[in-house]
């Protein structure tokens, strides 16, 4: 076992009934690693997950975790971990039965198991809601019995079903420090399925993108973002004007067009709103759309190469809806597309 | 107009539950007279049909089958039911319509055909026993009442708390009895006690399944009623709605029945 | 969802072999029984000699008019209690649900036989018919389709009322407030915006009390005695008076396909207002 593959998934394919979810999956996950699974719904990133832990049949190929083949090994066997979305606390058990209950099936007993139990509230800050039932906790209070229900399983793997989604704003900010406090604690191997970009961004060291049970790119949060391989996780990170490139020059709905400079040699290109320039440049646009967004101004211009999003600093004189203006998009600014979709 | 609605409700309340509860108060009363034949207004007060009720034989013969046939009918109504309801709620079984349907079907279809096709195509070719008979029947006509209160509970209930459980290590099985049946502990009990009050008071399928000394409760208060028309059976009829009021009452109180039913 | 289709049926099976074996064979064979002609063919003659006699035509008429009668009855009763019930505060609410349900967990053997006290040529109603002067002779009501009407409705009244009920409180609460601010009087209302939504309750609490009318066995049998026959008591005479099994199958099967008749019409009714509506909208 290198340490670049403590989780390695290899050729994994899943499926629902007869139509394949998930085909032929590679990826290598480092112990400690903090990892994301970003994509949207239907992507198949809940599915792998599912597998992981052993909740899904695996069709064909094998799941690695600390150099043993877990393959065909029983959920209840893995020590692998599970947040589920909704938490799935057992709503007739106590905060702290809810924690004891992996450890009672394990054997644990006595003073071992109460301060066990214990530590594993205090490091959720749920010491004193031990006798408390599910049902009269807040949601971020469940999900942090949730966590410490797994992790006083030591689990080699934890496992986050959309850790973040049912947390509203606030809440949110406070979990996802908690999330790294954990995973720098313990340093615990995480693995949270998710489908916002943002939270993809702001919580993990690498983001592994899927779209229809394919890996899309994976990457440093920093690739993601300014690096996209695709259209697509253009698209899903927020570039807003993405084009194709044909033999130099971009194809859009109005024909094939040069641009102001020579564009890198790639599959297409993508801008996202702030890298337009607007009052230079040799392209023309009328303003069809405005918002005003505090620091910055979008707006959404009609032109002759189709929709066109712009932001620019809400210092700059704003342009009226109706107004045609010139814009450049700048082929040095733009991230190249390897693969357009 | 809102004089009039404020005495329509009431009024329309009275009437209905008069006419609903009405006949069983008269019952009720009459059980307490101290004449020979069953009347109302009763003439006068005694206890002594109550007492008649207890030492009538043959009501103690069909209480004892009726107790039976509704603890065990639905017990087995039970074992059989709740796996099946557990498989209809958790899997994407293969015909899972068919098989609703068929655990189903019992209440359908005429409780007087059943029991005359259980007698003449499995008690007379297979020479089954009447008792073995009447609580097969009563099994299969409790099975469809347990479904689906089971059901109903399992799908108020999360399935991914099963498989939270099992990652903390407990088998499915475990699981099963850990974390699902303590949650429908409620609606458990709650089929319990639907099936055997629909059991108890059970009549056309266990009209054509009586023998020698093999009689359900309703079944012999009829025949009691054809030869002899005291206050007795009313007097047993009050005994016995008690009983049933008295279980669904503590039933309600305790579990809060009717969530499930 | 799980997915181990092996584990489901293992689980599933028992109950459904259990309830084929001791329930859906011995029935399907019961009802073929009235389609086998003497020589091993098949044959609809048992059911053209049923229908060809006049008492059966008769019994079959009754059962259909007492069934139809007493779930339209049910079902006028049944929205004027239930709307009282729902518009009660809640404690009150649950007390009078309880009252309604109540006689559900009653014997129906109990509840039929309170009849004959009321109805019984001694009985209370003509204690009062003959107190009051409106009759000499006390009148002949038990034994008659009325006695077989009242004694159906108050047995099945109660379900009607609960599915009712349960219609009216998943109804919107906005929706009546709104028709009334929008000009409709109560009669409008109730036909206009009430009875399609509460129509699947509608459907549920019709089919169980016409099904329970046609699969009632005491209450004809006490009320309407040997001779005012539906066709449960018909059935239950074929055989243990005339041993006439194949008769006893043919009213089987009619029983069988009233019901299923019964809930098909019933969700008929409510789905076509429903086109005709969407239709004008």
């Amino acid at each position: 076992m290198s340490d670049a593959s403590y989780l390695s998934l290899q050729k994994l394919t899943l499926t629902y009934g007869d139509s394949p979810a998930v085909p032929d999956l590679d990826l290598d996950i480092r112990k400690g690693e903090l990892i994301a699974l970003l994509g949207p719904s239907g992507c198949g990133k809940t599915t792998t997950m599912r597998a992981i832990a052993g909740l899904m049949p695996v069709k064909s190929g094998r799941v690695r975790l600390d150099g043993s083949d877990i393959t065909r090994v029983p959920a209840n066997k893995r020590a692998v971990g599970l947040v589920f979305q909704s938490y799935a606390l057992f709503p007739h058990l106590s905060v702290y039965e809810n924690v004891a209950f992996g450890l009672k099936l394990k054997g644990m007993r006595g003073q071992e198991l109460d301060a066990k139990v214990q530590s594993g509230l205090k490091s959720v800050g749920l010491s004193n809601f031990a006798n408390r039932r599910p049902a009269e906790l807040s949601g971020g209070q469940q999900q942090r019995v949730a966590l410490a229900r797994s992790m006083v399983m030591e689990p080699k793997v934890l496992l986050l079903d959309e850790p973040l989604s049912n947390l509203d704003a606030r809440l949110r900010l406070e979990m996802r420090t908690e999330l790294q406090r954990v995973q720098k604690e313990t340093g615990v191997t995480m693995i949270f399925v998710t489908h916002d970009q943002a939270e993809a961004l702001a919580l993990a060291d690498r983001i592994v993108v899927m779209k229809s049970g394919k890996i899309e790119q994976i990457g440093s949060p920093e690739d993601i973002y300014n690096r996209p391989t695709s259209s697509f996780v253009a698209d899903f990170v927020g570039f807003e004007n993405i084009f194709p490139l044909e033999n130099g020059k971009l194809k859009t709905s109005g024909g094939l067009i040069n641009l102001s400079s020579q564009p890198p040699s790639a599959a297409g290109l993508a801008w996202r709103p702030r890298m337009v320039t607007l009052g230079i440049g040799p392209f023309r646009g009328t303003v069809r759309g405005t918002s005003f967004a505090g620091d910055s101004r979008e707006y959404l211009l009609d032109t002759p190469i189709g929709p066109i999003k712009a932001e620019v600093e809400a210092s700059q004189p704003a342009y009226a809806l109706g107004a045609e203006l010139v814009f450049d998009l700048p082929a040095e600014k733009a991230a190249p597309l390897a693969r357009f979709a | 107009m809102t004089v009039a609605r404020s005495l329509f409700i009431p009024l329309v309340l009275f009437l209905v539950i008069a006419f609903l509860i009405g006949p069983f108060l008269i019952i009720v009363a009459a059980s307490f007279s101290a004449g020979e034949t069953l009347a109302f207004p009763p003439q006068g007060f005694s206890l002594r049909w109550i007492a008649k009720v207890f030492t009538v034989e043959s009501f103690r013969a069909s209480f004892g089958m009726s107790m039976f046939l509704a603890i065990g009918g639905t017990l087995a109504a039970l074992v059989l039911g709740i796996p099946a309801s557990y498989a209809l709620s958790r899997y994407k079984l293969p015909g899972a319509e068919i098989v609703r349907t068929i655990v189903s079907a019992p209440i359908i279809v005429p409780g007087i055909i059943v029991g005359l096709a259980l007698l003449r195509y499995i008690v007379v070719p297979f020479q089954i026993g009447i008792t073995l008979a009447l609580f097969m029947a009563h099994t299969a006509l409790i099975l469809p009442y347990a479904v689906r209160v089971v059901s109903a509970s399992l799908e108020n209930l999360r399935s991914d708390i099963e498989e939270a459980a099992v990652l903390l290590g407990s088998s499915r099985l475990g699981a099963f009895f850990r974390v699902v049946m303590p949650n429908i502990r409620g609606g458990i009990l709650s089929a319990f006690i639907l099936g055997f009050v629909t059991s108890f008071n059970q009549v056309p399928v266990s009209l054509f399944l009586s023998g020698p000394g093999v009689r359900t409760m309703p079944i012999d208060m009829i025949a009691y009623m054809e030869i002899v028309f005291d206050p007795s059976v009313a007097a047993l009829s009050s005994l016995l709605a008690l009983m049933s009021i008295g279980i669904v009452f503590a039933a309600e109180r305790f579990l809060g029945f009717s969530r499930y039913v | 969802m799980f997915q181990n289709r092996a584990e489901a049926l293992a689980l599933a099976l028992p109950a459904a072999i259990f309830a084929a074996a001791v329930f859906l064979v011995p029935v399907v064979i019961l009802l073929s029984d009235g389609f086998r002609n003497p020589a091993g063919g098949w044959t609809i003659s048992a059911y053209i000699d049923f229908f060809s006699s006049p008492l059966n035509q008769a019994v079959f008429l009754r059962t259909l008019k007492l069934g139809a009668l007493v779930t339209v009855v049910s079902a006028v009763i049944g929205y004027a209690a239930a709307f009282a019930i729902v518009n009660l505060e809640p404690g009150m609410k649950g007390k009078v649900t309880g009252l309604v349900v109540l006689p559900l967990m009653i014997s129906p053997v109990a509840r039929t036989y309170a009849w004959i006290v009321i109805l019984g040529r001694t009985g209370i109603v003509n204690q009062a018919f003959q107190a009051l002067g409106i009759s000499d002779v006390p009148l002949r009501i038990l034994f008659s389709e009325t006695a077989i009407f009242i004694g159906l409705l108050q047995l099945f009244l109660p379900l009607m009322i609960i599915s009712l009920i349960s219609a009216l409180e998943n109804m919107p609460k906005d929706a009546v407030p709104a028709a009334r601010v929008l000009g409709a009087n109560w009669f409008q209302v109730f036909w206009k915006v009430i009875l399609p939504l509460t129509k699947e309750g509608l459907v549920v609490g019709g089919t169980l009390v016409f099904t329970g009318c046609l699969t009632a066995y005491i209450t004809p049998a006490i009320l309407g005695g040997s001779k005012v026959l539906m066709l449960e008591t018909l059935m239950y005479q074929q055989v243990s008076v005339s041993n006439n099994f194949v008769a006893a199958s043919v009213i089987a099967f009619i029983l069988i396909v009233m019901s299923f008749a019964a809930n098909i019409l019933l969700k008929r009714v409510a789905t076509a207002r429903n086109k005709q509506r969407r239709a004008a909208a």
